[in-house]
């Protein structure tokens, strides 16, 4: 069960079910696959639409979310993050649907300052990790929305 | 709250009740690194349950172990005692939400005359292990795709980070305090504190401790989390006829279920996103046992972080939702004068992180009249399993 891909913990871009996730980042875009038949959002993303098995489509979704939950991690867990902590980990609620959470960064927000249900909105940033030399993922991050 | 009951589901059991009883316990000393493999532990423990029993191992014709890990099946059983004779067996037993279900397989394969004697057993060197970074809790998360793309890129592992969101999120949805998280550690400490072999048998915890402590991912701190230990227990099954012929009295299983979630083990998008799937299992466990919470002497439940247990509480109908963390803090949960003694030997959180098999063991002492924390009168003991996507619940009591 050792994870053997040298470039963990970035994520797998040529992973199947989530390539299309990071290829819209990319492109600044956060994308969440969509059934086509009942139009249901479906997270994390399966092979079909677990409501109706109709097939699934990548669709652009606003990035605007509301923070569900969040954790400021202290502990390194995972060497690759031991010049990263303290940093916040958190799950957003899209707002073209709730129950889609994505697991996010929180960044450029106040800690002390958050507090459920906050508006937060999705920028784009680099991610890299020590460990991994000359690698860098563009992924989706979340912060409070600005007043 | 209104309960929202389609993001998960039971699965039905055959009624049990009554059949089985468990005759013999076993344990190994509980530890950090103990430099012991998970095989020299499993053998030990599953001796000392044969011999508690009054059993030979040429007498233990079936066989419950965790295939997840499978450091203890027939291979290693015959090699440890040199026995040889034909074995049932099942790779869905041991530990975790499997030490409630194990006396299950137990009933189906000593009522359809496969096995007459039983032996569960499971084994953990995790403390061992990870000085290798082999093993341990995280590991089998990391693995799965993903978790490994959509959640670890992001911090989001391993279990202490689950957790603190959902623990995060039981604060924010009812108000839970980190005093009332304390409580749950302090009362826990104190058990392990009258259980000799307890890990943190000789360490005591004050709520200023607590509340000073490191945090892990705030707002989950050091003592809301459990250790990593080394440790195993076992137990032997046999038909309740069988058992009154036995040197101790039967302790009679008379519930068992389980529930799981539909999501998986995706907390982070588990719809009822503070709730176990222990709602689909307790009710179940508890009508096939024919008995009520009320009526539950010790609760055991598998603890790794503060606010599991006090979702157990609520979802197995303990309390209402969101009102475990004042159960907790009203002093409920002792031993010797709560309502609901819990976790008496001290759970994951300070007796050992043995993954649930010593909370069914417990039970067993705590029926007997022999535990370290011993309740009074105790007739009715309860194991609420918690593994990822699926809870169980074991309803044992004695002979009656
Ligand atoms: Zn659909």
């Amino acid at each position: 069960m050792t994870i053997e891909r040298s470039t963990f913990p970035l994520p797998d871009v040529d992973d199947a079910m989530t390539a299309p996730f990071f290829a819209a980042a990319a492109r600044d875009a956060l994308e969440i696959p969509r059934c086509v038949a009942c139009a249901r959002f479906v997270w994390y993303p399966e092979a079909a639409c677990p409501s109706c098995g109709g097939s699934l489509e990548w669709r652009p979704v606003s990035g605007l979310a509301t923070l569900f939950s969040w954790a400021v991690v202290q502990r390194v867990f995972l060497p690759a993050f031991a010049e990263q902590v303290p940093y916040v980990t958190a799950l957003v609620a899209l707002v073209e649907d709730p129950a889609v959470r994505v697991c996010t960064y929180l960044i450029d927000s106040e800690t002390a300052a958050l507090v459920a249900e906050m508006p937060c909105e999705v920028v784009f940033r680099d991610l890299n990790f020590p460990t991994v030399e000359g690698v860098s993922v563009r992924v989706p991050m979340f912060r409070v929305t600005p007043r | 709250m209104k309960a929202n009951l389609d993001w998960g589901y039971s699965n039905p059991l055959d009624d049990v009740a009554g059949q089985v009883a468990i005759v013999g316990i076993g344990e190994t000393e509980y530890s950090k690194a103990s430099g012991r493999s998970a095989r020299q532990i499993g053998a030990e423990a599953a001796e000392r349950a044969i011999a508690d029993a009054g059993l030979t191992p040429s007498d233990i014709d079936g066989l419950t172990f965790s295939g997840t890990f499978g450091e203890f099946g027939v291979a290693e059983f015959h090699a440890h005692f040199g026995t040889s004779h034909d074995m049932w067996s099942s790779p869905w037993g041991g530990g975790m939400a499997w030490a409630a279900t194990a006396p299950y397989l137990a009933a189906k394969a000593i009522g359809e005359g496969k096995a007459r004697h039983v032996l569960n057993v499971f084994p953990v060197a995790w403390a061992t292990q990870r000085s290798s970074m082999t093993g341990g809790p995280g590991e089998v998360h990391a693995a799965q795709s993903l978790k490994q793309n959509l959640e670890v890129p992001f911090g989001f592992f391993p279990q202490p980070v689950y957790f603190a969101t959902i623990m995060r999120r039981h604060m924010i949805e009812f108000g839970t305090t980190r005093e009332q998280f304390g409580a749950v550690a302090i009362e826990l400490r104190r058990h392990a504190n009258h259980t000799p072999g307890a890990v943190f048998h000789e360490k005591t915890l004050e709520l200023q401790q607590y509340l000073d402590a490191v945090m892990l991912a705030d707002p989950l701190c050091l003592f809301d989390s459990c250790p990593i230990s080394d440790g195993g227990a076992a137990y032997v099954t046999t038909s309740l006829k069988r058992a009154r012929d036995l040197r101790h009295d039967p302790i009679v299983v008379q519930g068992v279920a389980e529930g799981y979630s539909g999501s998986g083990t995706h907390w982070a998008q588990q719809a009822a996103f503070t709730t176990t799937p222990q709602v689909f299992s307790a009710p179940v466990a508890f009508a096939m046992a024919g008995v009520v919470p009320a009526d539950v002497d010790v609760l055991t439940c598998y603890d790794p972080f503060t606010v599991v247990a006090l979702m157990q509480l609520e979802d197995m109908g303990f309390c209402g939702k969101g009102e475990a963390g004042a159960l907790a803090e009203s002093g409920a949960l002792a031993f010797d004068t709560g309502s609901l003694p819990y976790n008496t030997h001290g759970g994951l959180l300070s007796h050992a992180y043995v993954l649930g098999i010593a909370h069914v063991v417990e039970c067993v002492k705590q029926l007997r009249g022999a535990a370290g924390a011993q309740v009074r009168d105790c007739e009715v003991a309860v194991y609420g399993g918690y593994t990822g996507h699926m809870a169980s619940t074991l309803v044992l009591t004695k002979d009656r």
